[in-house]
């Protein structure tokens, strides 16, 4: 099964939130709702001897998707072509059930339209992307990214399947070391969700400590 | 016909991807009318190529246009440092564009002066004109030339050079803008001071180096990174130039080049540093004598740089403050070449004082033996080398002391030295900081001097690097003091040439002809009667008398402007032309300029802005509408490295015009206005009637004039008439398509196009769009060592051909203007200004600090007046969201950052019982006392206290507040009752509390007061009309009302009335008359 989700360098990532607002655009989110967040995780020490790092999160693409699960109507879904955790807003009918099964906190009831709205990876342009972005035509659907991955201030942001070893995902993966080394972490997983999302930090820059800011 | 669209379908509607059938119907009838450009795209989505103009630099982004509106904007992967990103400055722009907000048609304001009785009358175009001339002739015709000022904005917005000229145009010497002195002027200064290069801004796009072979496309030309180690020394690019700078600085550090940051604030660059040196605000200038002490003491610098290309060994007279010459030691020396003196110094070799002759490091050494630090008789006096003089200065900045004054640990500090200094190469970039404080010549003058005396210059990897290449067997190198550098000719005056000889100079003072000749050799608008005149304009600019470094941007000093609108001493500014955003926002004791206004200092005050700011809606009295940048072409001239990247507008709306038009129109239509007035036989007084002649005013300003200039034959516009700029968009098109048609690889494709729409067409999907100097032709070192036409290595052009470490031209230019004011010299500096025992410091040292916090330990007495009352030292910086005081309408950014953040760190936050999150009231000698009296000085209030959100955090030292600039459209938006309104720059700007009253300005260029200042802070309550909640923000969005045009006039963005071809004049250009 495909495991299509962004890998996310803190090494790189500055905090500017240019991802927040790449998506809005792109998804027309409404004021208030962000379908990604940018979290300053620390300072932590004690000043002059401070550490700190910015970690983006958005729906973690969770292989066992309790929003889905818990989905009384079938608007939580798996995109049936490529796995990507999706929302039907057609049949959504706004109980927010999945809001709470969430452990990441990372899906908005949008108020006008009385659904729930979620990180598509902007599956309406990337769906059959390999995550390699075609710089000299950047809707090539085969390439394309989403505008949170394409505007990234710092090439921060890498979208692809993680079964594809060649997706920009997994060779921003296997440059950090691999899954399992050091350097490459996952959000805590206490409810067993299995997060997809994958992010890296280099024990120079600051020590991994999830969300806990 | 206005076909009605919620905010929230408007929005949906822009950002269907793909799905025309999300396109409101409505958007095609309202085209109808449109032009055919537009029309012919139907639903269709079109690609064009521009750049972004939302921050200082340029990144290139795709813009994606349906039925005529921009629908996306996204980055353009061809940019050599930005490779594709765009930050949210970029992102927000279609929120700007399209912002109800906009001014979209010329505006005259119909009530009174003030937000609350705010009204505005839409009128076409050439009333505005007409009455904006007939204001300014008014007051020319009554009180002289110097009663109109002019003033913009800093780097990013949207005129220069037409603010500069226009002034001068109609004889006035009063212009400025809110950075100059407080942004970015010393640095640029500084660099042409020591060595006549480019400087060490990062932000200013000077500092290029570093991003040099970090995209693929260039790693796959060959071109490879070289910078080893960056000092940002008081910059972070990451916030300021996030896409651009802030990409490169990502690139930069992962593939290891180290960084020291040093900044009292954890910056993004401060947290992904090697080194961070949290320095406490308003002290770099001791932590930098810090690095001189070691590097000298251990002789950490490159030998053969320090001797033979800097003025380091020069032994110092110590009367005259200057380098003695040889022809002054040795009878009988002469100068071979006597634009290239020989200087003095001690030779190790001989155990003597000896010549110094400028020539080939790998011949001279061999020969001589210059001591870097040393102490000599000389002529019977006892001389120190320049060097000498820096190590005193460092003297007692050893780390131990320099952590005490500076709240930084000393072993951090020795390591980041050892970084700079043992590096194969390393160079720093220099931000805005020191700009804003007292030390703003000294921070730079030190810094420059470190990556010289390290011989980081010239080099791959170093920040002091030329993109030009040298010319072998040139001339000697010379450097004109005319104004930026020379940049424009001889517009701003002749000023004098540093090497070339006095006998030179005379000379070419003598070829101007007394008559305008247009075969004369100089330009021909130059006769000696108008460079006398710009000679005068120059003395008597105001505030130049002891900040005379402002020369080198033409600026008047902005608190003698505002004293000379409060008291009318020495001349009185009656009309003014301001051509950027928000002042109240950007200037320093933004209560006192408020209230120079308010109370009837200023009769008329014209704007122009695509934007209604609090600097508006409180003062102006008419509005000329400009285009936001995407709609503007060529707004910018400035590409990414050796790139160069077309920036045509792509869509167009309302009445809004190029910003060169508004000051090419009202200065031709005054000008006629006083052409005719004269002629009919009437005076015109070139300067201003009834100011007393050779009077100083209180502070800064002197006033020399004679009012001897015989206005009789002169002919307005003055000398080249305003510069920079097209008469109309389409002369802006013209010449933005010709400036491309210069690259070889575009010629073929821009033949025959004459248009916008043929130049949009031309390159919207070209892969090769863009102009690119070969990286061979632009990556170039060593270029002082290339031989000239002397058969010496080509140097630099300086006095001494050499990197003037010890910045000999500052002594000479606080006496008498030298080499700006040249031929007619300028008066002396005030000594109790200057603080090198009365001469400007050619050398960094730390002078007496104004209002320090009571917090600091200070046993040796560099803080002057301490108070307890104000026991924090505060400090700014940008943050990502906003560049200058663009953007606060911009809703996407104001839900995420609606109100600024003041960082205290949990020590001090604790102490005031502050909680995160907690809003903050800040007060500072600008919100305490009496009121500020302009007349008898008496006074330091000039606002109420400002307030901002506790952001509570080991992000800044105990003791040290962070805040950045803002200001609050909500408080005067349609939805508030008129009587509630406010302006919106009292709440939470902390440019209210900044001191451009009473501060130390530094002494060369006048910096006032930004940063490093003290201040208090106590637990407060939310400003009443400030929006803090997302939703609130809803007004903001695009939508079917503009707040500033009556309904019938049609706004927003399904308005076909607003959708318009550009706007068109139809008289002809006007020629240039000759001035005088």
């Amino acid at each position: 099964m495909a495991k299509r989700c962004l890998v996310i360098d803190l090494d790189r990532c500055s905090g500017c939130d240019s991802c927040i607002v790449a998506c809005k655009f792109e998804n027309s989110i409404e004021l208030g709702n962000y379908w990604c967040r940018v979290n300053a995780i620390g300072p932590t020490g004690k000043h002059p001897d401070i550490e700190m790092y910015w970690l983006p999160v958005h729906c973690q693409q969770c292989e066992n998707s309790p929003c889905v699960g818990v989905c009384p109507t079938g608007a939580s879904y798996r995109d049936t072509a490529n796995n990507v955790v999706l929302i039907d807003k057609g049949k959504c009918i706004g109980c927010q059930y999945c809001i709470y099964a969430c452990p990441y906190g990372v899906r908005q009831y949008n108020e006008e339209e009385g659904v729930v709205e979620k990180c598509t990876l902007c599956n309406h342009i990337t769906a059959t992307s390999d995550g390699n972005e075609n710089f000299n035509d950047t809707t090539d659907p085969e390439h394309a990214v989403p505008p949170c991955v394409h505007n990234c201030s710092c090439r921060a942001r890498y979208f692809g399947d993680l079964e594809d070893p060649n997706s920009a995902a997994s060779k921003a993966v296997e440059a950090a070391g691999g899954i399992g080394s050091a350097k490459v972490h996952s959000l805590g997983d206490p409810s067993g969700a299995k997060p997809t999302t994958l992010y890296i930090l280099s024990p120079e820059i600051a020590a991994w400590k999830g969300l806990q800011k | 016909m206005q076909a009605t669209l919620t905010r929230r379908s408007f929005v949906k509607a822009m950002a269907a991807v793909g799905a025309a059938t999300a396109v409101s119907t409505s958007y095609s009838s309202a085209l109808s009318t449109t032009d055919k450009a537009w029309a012919a795209t139907d639903s269709e989505r079109t690609m064009y190529v521009s750049c972004c103009h939302g921050c200082i630099q340029v990144c290139p982004c795709k813009v994606y246009v349906e039925n005529g509106v921009v629908v996306k904007i996204e980055g353009h992967p061809d940019g050599p440092t930005s490779q594709g990103s765009l930050c949210l400055k970029g992102l927000n722009q279609i929120h700007t564009c399209y912002s109800p907000r906009r001014v979209l048609y010329p505006l005259k304001r119909t009530g009174e002066r003030g937000v609350k009785d705010a009204k505005w009358e839409r009128i076409s175009w050439d009333e505005a004109v007409e009455l904006a001339a007939s204001k300014i002739f008014e007051a020319i015709k009554k009180e002289g030339t110097y009663s109109f000022m002019v003033s913009v904005g800093g780097g990013g917005s949207y005129s220069f050079m037409q603010a500069m000229t226009l002034p001068m145009a109609l004889g006035s010497p009063t212009v400025f803008e809110p950075g100059c002195a407080q942004c970015y002027l010393p640095r640029n200064a500084a660099a042409a001071y020591m060595y006549a290069g480019a400087d060490q801004s990062i932000a200013d796009c000077a500092v290029l180096e570093p991003f040099k072979g970090l995209a693929p496309k260039e790693i796959a030309k060959g071109v490879k990174p070289d910078t080893k180690v960056l000092v940002l020394w008081a910059a972070q690019p990451s916030v300021s130039q996030t896409a651009q700078s802030g990409r490169g600085m990502a690139e930069l550090r992962a593939i290891g080049c180290k960084t020291i940051v040093v900044d009292p604030n954890f910056s993004p660059d401060a947290v992904k540093a090697t080194i961070h040196l949290p320095v406490r605000p308003g002290s770099d200038a001791a932590l930098i004598l810090s690095w001189y002490r070691v590097i000298l003491d251990e002789e950490l610098y490159d030998k053969d740089f320090c001797r033979f290309f800097t003025n380091i060994p020069f032994l110092i007279n110590p009367d005259t403050k200057l380098p003695w010459t040889a022809a002054e030691v040795f009878d009988g020396h002469v100068d071979p070449d006597p634009s290239t003196p020989a200087y003095v110094c001690y030779d190790q070799i001989s155990k003597s004082v000896q010549p110094l002759p400028y020539g080939d490091p790998a011949v001279l050494k061999t020969q001589i033996d210059p001591a870097v630090v040393y102490e000599v008789e000389v002529k019977g006096k006892v001389s120190r080398t320049a060097g000498k003089v820096y190590r005193d200065e460092a003297d007692p900045w050893t780390l131990e002391k320099t952590e005490e004054f500076c709240w930084v640990p000393a072993d951090r500090i020795r390591e980041a030295i050892d970084l700079y200094a043992k590096a194969e190469v390393a160079g720093i970039a220099n931000g805005v900081a020191s700009d804003m404080e007292e030390t703003a010549s000294q921070v730079p003058f030190g810094l420059m001097g470190l990556d010289m005396i390290m011989g980081y210059v010239n080099k791959p990897g170093a920040t002091l690097t030329q993109n030009t290449p040298a010319a072998p067997g040139g001339p000697r190198p010379t450097h004109n003091w005319n104004g930026f550098s020379g940049m424009f000719g001889m517009i701003f005056g002749i000023g004098y040439q540093t090497g070339a000889t006095p006998e030179q100079n005379e000379a070419r003072i003598a070829a101007i002809p007394d008559e305008w000749d247009p075969s004369s050799p100089v330009p021909p608008f130059m006769t000696k009667t108008w460079l006398y005149a710009l000679n005068q304009l120059m003395i008597d600019r105001l505030g130049m008398k002891n900040h005379k470094g402002l020369y080198e941007w033409c600026h008047s000093h902005i608190p003698t402007v505002r004293e000379a609108i409060e008291t009318g001493e020495p001349f009185h500014p009656r009309v003014w032309f301001d051509m950027s955003g928000n002042k109240f926002a950007m200037l320093g004791s933004a209560g006192a300029w408020y209230n120079a206004i308010m109370n009837g200092g200023v009769d008329f005050i014209i704007c122009q802005y695509p934007m209604m700011t609090s600097f508006q809606i409180e003062c102006a009295d008419l509005m000329f509408p400009m285009e936001e940048w995407l709609e503007a072409t060529g707004a910018t001239e400035f590409g990414q490295l050796n790139y160069s990247f077309p920036c045509p507008g792509v869509i167009h709306l309302g009445e809004t015009v190029p910003n060169t038009v508004p000051p090419q129109r009202v200065c031709n239509a005054t000008a006629a206005l006083l052409n005719d007035y004269i002629e009919q036989g009437n005076k015109v007084v070139f300067g201003f009637e009834g100011a007393k002649v050779g009077v100083a005013s209180r502070n800064n300003g002197s006033y020399y004039h004679g009012n001897t200039i015989d206005t009789s034959k002169l002919r307005f516009p003055l000398g080249m008439g305003v510069m920079g700029g097209a008469n109309s968009e389409k002369e802006s098109w013209t010449a933005h398509i010709e400036k491309f048609k210069a690259f070889p690889n575009l010629a073929p494709k821009l033949e025959g196009v004459t248009d916008r729409e043929g130049m949009l067409k031309a390159m919207a999907n070209d892969p090769d769009f863009y102009g690119v100097t070969p990286p061979d032709m632009y990556w170039i070192y060593d270029q002082h060592l290339v031989p000239a036409a002397d058969g010496l290595p080509t140097g630099f052009a300086t006095e001494s051909r050499k990197c003037e470490v010890y910045v000999q031209l500052a002594i000479k230019m606080g006496r008498t203007g030298f080499p700006y004011c040249y031929p007619i010299p300028q008066e002396a500096v005030d000594p109790s200004v200057a603080t090198f025992d009365g001469d400007y410091s050619p050398i960094c040292n730390v002078p007496k600090q104004k209002e320090v916090p009571a917090s600091l330990s200070d046993p040796e007495g560099f803080a002057e007046d301490p108070s307890d009352e104000f026991p924090l030292a505060l400090t700014s910086g940008r943050v990502y969201y906003f560049h200058h005081g663009t953007m606060r309408h911009a809703p996407f950014a104001r839900e995420i950052y609606p109100v600024p953040d003041v960082r205290i760190n949990p020590e001090t936050a604790a102490k005031y019982g502050i909680a995160h999150g907690d809003w903050v009231e800040i007060s500072s000698r600008r919100t305490q006392g009496e009121p500020y009296d302009p007349v008898t000085r008496q006074g330091t209030k000039t606002a109420e206290p400002i307030r901002g959100r506790a952001y509570v955090a080991e992000v800044v030292a105990p003791n040290v507040v962070w805040m950045e600039r803002f200001w609050n459209p909500e408080c005067f938006d349609n939805s508030v009752p008129a009587e509630k309104r406010t302006g919106g720059w009292q709440e939470c700007n902390v440019n209210v509390i900044t001191n451009a009253v009473d501060c130390r300005f530094n002494e060369v260029f006048g910096s006032y007061t930004n940063r490093g200042f003290a201040v208090n802070i106590k637990k407060s309550t939310k400003p009443d009309l400030v929006w803090t909640e997302p939703k609130e923000f809803a007004p903001f969005m695009p939508n079917n009302e503009n707040q500033y045009t009556p309904a019938d006039a049609g706004v927003a963005i399904n308005n076909a009335a607003l959708l318009t071809p550009i706007v068109e004049f139809n008289d002809p250009p006007t020629t240039m008359t000759g001035g005088f």
